[in-house]
């Protein structure tokens, strides 16, 4: 992957919300998985941006769904990893876990 | 159930025509499952706060994807350029004549000056395809208009300016829905 499209956290967190979803991964969805397992206040605004920047690198591919009722009439946009989207989130796993190598957890001195 | 109208409008109007979509079914998903869970004024808050919180970003998207910058492009042609030529046309005139220039213009000069802009704007409207479009021509041409009036060389009278601004995107809004119903 060139210099500059490494994935950023928030990226490589959506990424893992729709390989988690697999089927089910659309904007809501996404949105509330990351909240519910980091606990964080994401908006759809947010991670919209981060699909369609993800869209935009090949690292993920979306599929439009015809409308239903529960949205209001209006269609779906679902998403699922390339390949090289597969390639980038096992890169990043790769590199986080190899710098996490040999630190011990939870870092003493910390607030929490 | 419908989710708050306003909320909703702002959103129509602030994120780009591939995004409102998708982005106000997932909210509109939402909004329903939180209203049977925490009521509908849970539901309402909630809504409104994404809508706001969410804004700047899809607008961003909005001027990456050029969509926006298409919409801009377009206002600014059609309704900030035509004020600006009429401001400097008038200005011509007004030096022309001994002891006027710099004067104030004449009501008759700034009446030219709002048929013309709904005029304009009027034909960005009928060119819109989309609701969705003719909202973004809409508020394209007030800020065209705005950044015209800010431009121009004349001292503007605030109700002439509020004439203006509002002028620009509700004969654009009127020919669309004047063309659809057709």
């Amino acid at each position: 992957m060139p210099k500059g499209e490494a994935l950023g956290e928030f990226e490589y967190l959506v990424m893992l919300a729709v390989l988690r979803l697999a089927a089910d991964a659309y904007g809501m969805r996404v949105r509330q998985e990351i909240a519910t397992r980091t606990g964080r206040d994401v908006t759809i605004g947010a991670v919209y941006a981060t699909l369609e920047r993800l869209v935009d690198k090949g690292l993920l591919s979306a599929a439009i769904s015809d409308p239903t009722p529960e949205r209001g009439g209006r269609a779906k946009r679902s998403f699922t990893l390339t390949g090289v989207g597969m390639d980038a989130v096992n890169r990043a796993r790769q590199d986080v876990a190899s710098m996490l190598e040999g630190l011990e957890f939870p870092l003493s001195g910390g607030s929490q | 159930m419908k989710p708050p109208a306003v909320a909703r409008l702002l959103l129509i109007a602030m994120a780009g025509e591939h995004q409102a979509e998708f982005v106000a079914g997932d909210l509109h998903e939402e909004f329903l499952l939180l209203c049977a869970a925490r009521g509908r004024q849970a539901g309402s808050r909630w809504y409104r706060s994404q809508v706001l919180r969410s804004v700047a970003m899809l607008l961003a998207l909005r001027f990456r994807s050029g969509e926006a910058l298409h919409l801009m492009a377009a206002a600014i042609l059609a309704v900030a350029m035509p004020l600006l030529l009429l401001d400097r046309l008038w200005r011509f005139v007004y030096s022309n004549i001994p002891l006027k220039d710099g004067l104030q213009r004449a009501p008759e000069f700034r009446i030219v000056n709002l048929v013309c802009v709904c005029a304009c704007a009027a034909v960005c409207g009928s060119l819109a395809h989309t609701v969705h479009r003719a909202v973004g021509v809409a508020v394209a041409c007030a800020v065209a208009a705005t950044f015209a009036l800010w431009l121009g060389s004349s001292i503007t009278p605030i109700l002439y300016a509020g004439a203006v601004i509002l002028a620009a995107p509700v004969s654009s809004l009127i020919t669309f829905a004047w063309r659809k119903s057709r």
